[in-house]
């Protein structure tokens, strides 16, 4: 015991070990630590361009009675509540779907459905934009269905707005999310599903109480990494409404604010900073509730 | 020689001339230059680098050509963390966000004051680029605007082109409702989420979003009030082709679909590039707003040329916008024949071009009209916050689409600017 002690603070003050990991760790006090503490200094100033002056909580301040912030807010929020359920549930029928040991071709959809997160951000906003213009193929394909009458104004209707939103990340991501959970599936042995089958177990119950109490892990690490990934969004919104959020800051997320604050507003590098910071709280937050909601109960 | 020395040898000649060239490149001086738009401003710095070259033949120019939020956004990053190397040497900037540069990045750009004689130039231009005393940059292109509308379908409605002068908005929009009603074609494209037309509105009105002593004027500017009914009025009747965004707006009146586009005169080169509507197309004066002491003109846009302070090529590149921009007068004659800029050095109004017809707009004189426009322009302060304002109009319109009155629709852009704008 005590020797195995000894061996491992021997191992903690032996110059060598130090030498490997010295060039990594100084990469990461740059970039990510440096950042990190400097942003939180940042945000305790105000001003305009390179004319900060400490501001103590004067960004807070700012922050509560910022109507805009709000609405950012209240837009993020909307669309993590609403996109993340739906990503979730159709990435993790598609990938029961698609295990299906019967199904034909299942190399080719599973490409097809993984497609849109390797493909370009710019590209697919474009083609987003085209497809869902007044008079695009979208809603053309809805009138001759007959689902409308008049076309819906995607692009200029603050809550048509949202909902392209919502599809277009929807889209992209869900593929993502679906190949951790084929890979998880492969992982379950198949006797289990036998068994249930062999004791009249239907489908859907086995999806329900066999597939998702054993792939809790993994949507518990692909809830988590949606809901930080859309506390983030900005590029859909970015590239679909020219940097504005519009409609009437409909789309408007916090990290698009962020960067309206700094690039596109009067430069306020502290307030922006603060605002950045909200993000970083409200991913912690979430994650610990959602670890919280997945713990092992005895 | 065999075949390893050769190659050796080969490697350190490359490497020579290699620092060699640069080094006379360096010497020689070439003046990087960013700015956006390459029908507009892009061949225009082409023209002035070749003419600049014709005489200083060992100064080069590279233009590099962004779209204008990726300038911005490139000038701002770079000039907030200090990298003066990522840095052109000139940047073009647009008036409403000269003040705001100049304002928050103190010591960036190269004061030009005595080094330039600004005396020559339009006195509203010289005032947006000073800052307590010091004047910076080189007043370039005028945004003043004016109607440009299609002749054959406004004369397919009935309409002659006297009855499009000095009109107001709400005659504009009548007229639009019979252009639909007979030709099919609506009469303005217009993008909700783009401030420019509530710009040009306000300003025909003699208002800003601010007062002179820069606060803000929002709930009491009967200007913008005007201007926001106007615009929710034109699209209630029917005679708005929504755009998003500005290829779809450009889309809008270059394909034949609108009749008509109401925006600065450096849209022109844009009109013209389309050869085959040559003759359609006629420019009448700006529609003003329904309010007391509104005049028929206005502004969009409009920029300079600014130096940067940390430029190695800085004195050269004074010097070559001194003499071509400040000087040149035959160099403005061929940017507004070729490319519809109307500049801001007063003495190229007097050139020959200004008097001439153009056929492509059915041989007016449309120069000389814009000229005569400019000089009725209101001035305004266009303050520090352009950006902000925009983002608080454009994001309060739909509520005023959709039936708030519009006293509280001021009342919230309000609002929603006073946290914006510490």
């Amino acid at each position: 015991m005590a020797s195995a002690r000894r061996g491992s603070l021997k191992r903690y003050y032996d110059v060598n070990g130090w030498l490997f990991v010295t060039p990594a760790l100084i990469l990461i006090a740059i970039f990510l630590f440096y950042p990190i503490l400097r942003s939180l200094s940042l945000s305790v100033y105000s001003g305009r361009g390179m004319m900060m002056k400490f501001a103590g909580f004067g960004n807070i301040v700012r922050l509560w009675n910022d109507p805009v912030f709000w609405t950012a807010l209240g837009n993020t929020v909307t669309f993590f509540v609403i996109q993340v359920p739906i990503m979730i549930m159709m990435a993790l029928i598609l990938a029961a779907v698609l295990n299906n040991p019967q199904l034909k071709l299942k190399g080719l959809f599973r490409t097809a459905i993984f497609l849109p997160c390797v493909s370009s951000l710019v590209a697919y906003s474009i083609l987003f934009k085209s497809m869902f213009a007044v008079d695009g193929i979208v809603n053309r394909i809805l009138e001759t269905v007959g689902i409308i009458d008049a076309p819906i104004n995607w692009l200029t209707d603050p809550f048509w707005a949202k909902v392209l939103i919502i599809i277009a990340i929807t889209w992209r991501w869900t593929g993502y999310n679906m190949i951790f959970y084929l890979a998880a599936l492969q992982n379950i042995d198949k006797s289990v599903y036998e068994a249930a089958r062999i004791d009249g177990v239907p489908s859907w119950r086995r999806f329900l109480h066999l597939t998702i109490p054993m792939l809790k892990p993994v949507i518990l690490f692909t809830t988590i990494t949606s809901t930080i990934g859309t506390l983030q969004l900005f590029d859909e919104v970015y590239n679909l409404t020219e940097g504005k959020g519009g409609p009437a800051n409909a789309t408007l997320t916090l990290s698009l604010y962020i960067y309206n604050l700094t690039f596109r507003f009067m430069p306020n590098f502290g307030y922006a900073a603060t605002v950045s910071y909200v993000i970083v709280l409200m991913v912690a937050i979430l994650s610990f509730l959602q670890f919280y909601a997945a713990r092992e109960r005895k | 020689m065999n075949k390893a020395s050769l190659t050796k040898h080969f490697a350190a000649a490359a490497l020579a001339s290699a620092s060699i060239l640069s080094a006379t490149a360096a010497m020689a001086g070439e003046i990087t230059v960013w700015c956006w738009d390459p029908n507009f401003n892009v061949a225009i710095m082409k023209e002035a680098g070749a003419r600049y070259t014709a005489t200083h033949p060992d100064t080069t120019f590279n233009i590099v050509d962004f779209a204008k939020a990726d300038v911005e956004q490139k000038l701002q990053t770079a000039l907030a963390s200090g990298t003066t190397d990522a840095l052109p040497d000139i940047v073009l900037i647009e008036d409403y966000g000269a003040q705001k540069y100049l304002q928050s990045f103190p010591g960036a750009f190269a004061p030009m004051t005595g080094k330039v004689d600004y005396s020559g130039f339009a006195p509203y231009k010289v005032q947006l680029m000073t800052v307590d005393g010091e004047t910076y940059g080189m007043p370039f292109d005028s945004g003043v605007t004016g109607l440009f509308y299609r002749r054959d379908y406004l004369e397919q409605a009935g309409f002659k082109p006297e009855d499009l002068e000095n009109i107001t908005w709400n005659r504009y929009i009548e007229i639009g409702k019979e252009v639909e009603a007979k030709t099919g074609h609506k009469m303005l494209t217009l993008d909700l989420n783009d401030g420019g037309m509530t710009r040009i509105m306000m300003q025909s009105g003699k208002e800003w979003y601010f007062d002179n002593d820069g606060n803000l004027n929002i709930e009491k500017n009967a200007a913008l009030k005007a201007a926001l009914e106007a615009q929710v009025t034109a699209v209630k009747d029917g005679i708005v082709r929504p755009a998003t965004g500005w290829t779809d707006y450009v889309a809008g009146f270059t394909s034949g679909d609108v009749a008509s586009v109401v925006t600065g005169v450096w849209i022109t080169g844009t009109i013209k590039a389309q050869a085959d509507q040559s003759g359609k197309w006629g420019v009448a004066p700006t529609p003003r707003v329904d309010i007391d002491g509104s005049v028929n003109a206005s502004n969009l846009g409009g920029s300079s040329w600014y130096v940067l302070e940390s430029s190695k090529e800085k004195d050269e590149a004074i010097d070559f916008l001194n003499e071509i921009y400040a000087k040149d007068l035959d160099f403005y004659q061929k940017i507004l024949t070729e490319r519809g800029a109307v500049g801001s050095l007063l003495a190229a109004r007097s050139g020959k071009a200004y008097q001439e017809a153009d056929p492509f707009f059915g041989g007016e004189q449309v120069w000389q009209k814009f000229s005569d426009w400019l000089a009725q322009v209101p001035p305004v302060n266009y303050g520090i916050f352009t950006n902000e304002l925009d983002t608080a109009v454009t994001a309060n319109l739909p509520s005023l689409q959709n039936g708030t009155p519009v006293d509280d629709v001021l009342k919230a852009i309000h609002d929603q600017a006073e946290t914006q704008i510490q």
